[in-house]
């Protein structure tokens, strides 16, 4: 047994310090660092061992810190503007001692500045780099849970989503409140989170002389903005991006207003957030004119520029207007030739072996040779502009598999699809990528679903949906948005009263006319109805169908109509095809159809149709 | 007389009726027959003749097995009806045919105004032209004015008969299909529907109808046919023919 004390004395306070980082740890976080230089904005994933601090004190950054760091180098750590917490000052000591480097609390001296909350108010100069400590490295963590859509919406720039939650914090406060993590655009390409400093920081990043690096322990994500790149807050055209400010307020020890303030506890009033500023201030050993030059006072909020003040202003976004029909145009706005579905394995890799012996004729949609369902086969059609095409069928004819293979949901098996808007109908819509597809959707092919929450964000206003579907189509005028979701719900018959109401609290029938005013949100050409009623009640189907019936016919659109219900093809409908087993069995004038059937399923549906 | 707005040769039409025990039913066995414009050409005979469903093989509302059907439209060659596509043919019903069932088929929860106009719309007015010639037609079927924005559903027989009649001859299509168009109606609005229908000819309208009574005939037609078992049994000029017929 020996003591505490028997234990301590055996310590070699002289020894050199064990380094924290292994060296093979050290190389991967620098190349981490490089990659994310290399791609500003980016959050590069890197791999190392544990640090001696708790994740979520500042691991991160302590990683990336160990990592830069040198024996010439000075570090200074700040936790939330202070260099003299005891998180910060665990950190330093830490930091010095295991690397043998200086520290400081001088901005001045340091070389390698590690920050919590704060970028310091002295400037920063090309001699610098700081590091920051980053607790939610994941911009569009708070608007997107799933990891793997997040890392997608980045990749293709989908970033409607983060702007939806900008409008909504609008639509709801009037103003920007997001304090810290305020979203930026880097370098025009990746959004980026600005977590943990304050908006007051955020202007600091913008063709900034020093180099930041941010780090994120618990995610293990680094990240970077290199000197001299262009860092854009998202905001609205029309809605200037504001840093945080209370009127009149000034520092009580130094008297600085021009820095960031934060309240002074039980005494009242503020004080400066970055306590060596404070102290060199008072001490007339900072450089007051050209701090004031840096401070982001151009920012400071103007409640005459905020949204509510400026609501009636500016002229509005002139409606979109398509290109003229070139001459050598199709005449239909969308074609679908052979397309074909095969749930399940294809024999021998070859789909028309697999599909032999399915279909009407043999009374079965599943594969003799290998079991697969064969959910739709050899189903063409195309839809002019102005026109209406209905799809009918009993479940499980194949109706809503074709629709989801046009608008890419499911993967077609066979066959082709075209868009006369897309490569002058000459290219093949189901060979674009995955990337491109999702694209049509936002101005060329829009769907209605059954489902509104398949549609829908129910956690979003009626207006933030149809804000959602504006933004992804380059929209980003917020007044332009609010004027153009209030002409859309008016049209579809929402109360005006509701636009800012979460689409959760709404019924049924409304959801569904929320979600018809999303779908022709960007005026697309063709429009996509996956039973538009069904699920409704009767007289709520019918007005919603009444809706429908009235936006076609007002406009030019080619609309594809998929329902099991003959008074909805008939409403909506000129011509119509019919399926049965995964086949289209006939197709003709919907009214033909209807008193002419030829094809048993047809003569059949038409029987059960008359109640 | 100049080449038939309308000019059907050898029309057949069978049903086949796969839910019963797929028996065939034949309808029309060979049917040939003119229409000029201004011409007015009544079809008679008993019921189950083919009167109906020659209209709706002209309508293509019933798909015609063999056969031609030409209408000449305003610009170039006659159209075969027959063969069109359907799209071409859904285009084409809008704009160049009035068809006037016995029964009307308005949209649902649309109102008298709503229907007559979107015909005049489809016929290619703009939507102020339309309302105003809807307006104009349904004044003409003395159809009184507090019930134009009334659902279709709620009118009565003869009120809906004359909605019918104001959408099929308004902005006057270049071939009139009428089916029992007067059935319902009481004298006095029988004879504003007659005077409207016989105006008709004026604007040089092709007018193919079926009457249930002699009357109309007498006061419209100009050739009268007479079907039987889907075929023409007689024709000729409506004065000989309605002293057979009566």
């Amino acid at each position: 047994m020996s003591t505490t004390t028997e234990l301590l004395a055996e310590l070699d306070t002289e020894a050199a310090p064990a380094g924290l980082l292994d060296e093979g740890a050290k190389r991967e976080i620098r190349r981490a660092a490089l990659t994310a230089v290399c791609v500003p904005g980016y959050q590069v994933p890197f791999g190392s061992r544990e640090m001696p601090v708790a994740r979520g004190w500042g691991s991160g950054g302590l990683q990336v810190t160990l990592a830069v760091i040198g024996e010439d180098d000075t570090v200074k750590v700040i936790d939330q503007g202070d260099d003299a917490g005891v998180n910060a000052t665990n950190l330093r000591r830490m930091i010095a001692g295991s690397t043998g480097c200086a520290e400081s609390a001088d901005t001045r001296d340091a070389t390698v500045v590690q920050t919590r909350h704060r970028v310091p108010e002295e400037a920063m100069t090309a001699e610098h780099v700081l590091v920051y400590q980053v607790p939610v490295p994941e911009p569009l963590r708070g608007v997107q849970k799933s990891v793997a859509e997040c890392g997608r919406m980045h990749a293709e720039a989908d970033y409607s989503a983060m702007w939806v939650s900008l409008y909504e914090d609008l639509v709801r406060n009037g103003m920007i409140t997001r304090t810290t993590g305020y979203p930026v655009l880097v370098a025009g390409r990746y959004v980026m989170a600005t977590t943990p400093i304050p908006r007051w920081d955020v202007p600091r990043l913008h063709h900034s002389e020093q180099l930041n690096l941010f780090g994120a322990g618990r995610e293990k994500r680094i990240y970077a903005v290199p000197p001299h790149t262009e860092v854009t807050p998202l905001a609205f055209d029309d809605v200037p991006f504001e840093v945080e400010h209370a009127p009149g307020a000034r520092c009580r020890l130094c008297g600085s207003d021009d820095v960031f303030l934060v309240e002074a506890g039980t005494r009242g009033g503020y004080l400066c957030s970055d306590t060596e500023w404070c102290a060199r201030v008072r001490a007339g050993d900072a450089d007051v004119d050209a701090h004031r030059d840096r401070a982001p006072l151009r920012l400071l909020p103007d409640p005459a520029r905020r949204a509510r003040a400026t609501a009636a202003a500016g002229t509005p976004r002139p409606h979109r207007v398509r290109p003229p029909r070139a001459e050598d145009a199709p005449e239909w706005a969308l074609r679908v030739d052979g397309l074909g579905k095969v749930f399940g394995p294809l024999a021998g890799g070859d789909a028309n072996a697999t599909v032999t012996g399915t279909g009407p004729e043999h009374a079965t949609a599943i594969s003799p040779a290998t079991g697969a369902i064969v959910a739709a086969w050899d189903v063409s059609f195309d839809v002019a502009p102005g026109e209406a095409l209905g799809v009918i069928g009993e479940s499980g004819s194949g109706k809503s598999t074709v629709l989801a293979c046009i608008i890419g949901d499911e993967l077609a098996t066979a066959g082709e699809v075209r868009l006369a808007e897309v490569g002058g109908g000459r290219t093949e819509v189901l060979a674009l990528p995955a990337s491109a597809r999702r694209l049509l959707r936002v101005d060329t092919m829009a769907v209605v679903h059954q489902n509104p929450a398949v549609g829908l964000d129910l956690r979003v206003s009626a207006g933030g949906n149809i804000a959602e579907r504006l933004t992804a189509a380059g929209w980003r005028g917020y007044h332009d948005i609010r004027r153009r979701a209030a002409e859309l719900l008016d049209r579809v018959e929402i109360p005006l009263s509701r636009m800012d109401d979460a689409v959760r609290t709404f019924s049924g029938g409304m959801r569904q006319r929320v979600q018809i005013a999303k779908a022709l949100a960007t005026d697309p050409p063709v429009v996509l109805l996956d039973e538009p009623t069904t699920g409704l009640d009767a007289s709520v189907a019918a007005g919603v169908l009444d809706l429908l019936r009235g936006v076609l016919a007002e406009r030019d659109v080619a609309a594809v109509v998929v329902s099991h219900d003959f008074s909805v093809i008939e409403a909506l409908t000129d011509r119509t095809v019919v399926m049965q087993l995964g086949r289209v069995v006939e197709a003709g004038l919907t009214d033909q159809l209807f008193h002419d059937p030829h094809h048993p399923y047809s003569q059949r549906l038409v029987a059960a149709a008359r109640r | 007389m100049n080449q038939p707005v309308l000019s059907i040769r050898d029309l057949r039409k069978s049903f086949t009726l796969h839910t019963i025990d797929g028996r065939t039913v034949n309808s029309l066995r060979g049917v040939d027959l003119d229409v000029h414009a201004g011409e007015h050409v009544a079809l008679a005979g008993a019921s189950g003749a083919g009167k109906s469903s020659l209209l709706r093989c002209v309508h293509r509302t019933y798909l015609p097995d063999s056969g031609s059907v030409r209408l000449r439209t305003d610009v170039g060659e006659p159209v075969e009806l027959t063969g069109l596509d359907d799209r071409s043919m859904a285009r084409l019903r809008g704009r160049q045919f009035g068809y006037v069932s016995q029964f009307l088929s308005a949209p649902p929860r649309t109102g008298p105004l709503q229907v007559v106009a979107s015909a005049a719309r489809r016929r290619g007015l703009d939507q102020a032209a339309a309302t105003e010639a809807a307006t104009e037609a349904l004044r003409r079927l003395n159809l009184e004015k507090a019930l134009w924005d009334v659902d279709c559903s709620l009118l009565s027989g003869g009120e809906r008969q004359r909605v019918n009649l104001a959408a099929g001859t308004v902005c006057p299509p270049r071939l009139l299909l009428l089916d029992e168009p007067f059935s319902a109606l009481d004298p006095a609005n029988r004879a504003a529907a007659v005077e409207l229908v016989a105006s008709l000819a004026g604007d040089g309208v092709a007018v193919l109808a079926v009457f249930h009574d002699l009357d109309a005939i007498r006061r419209l037609a100009s050739w009268v046919v007479l079907l039987a078992d889907g075929r023409i049994a007689r024709e000729g000029a409506a004065a000989t023919m309605v002293e057979e017929l009566g």
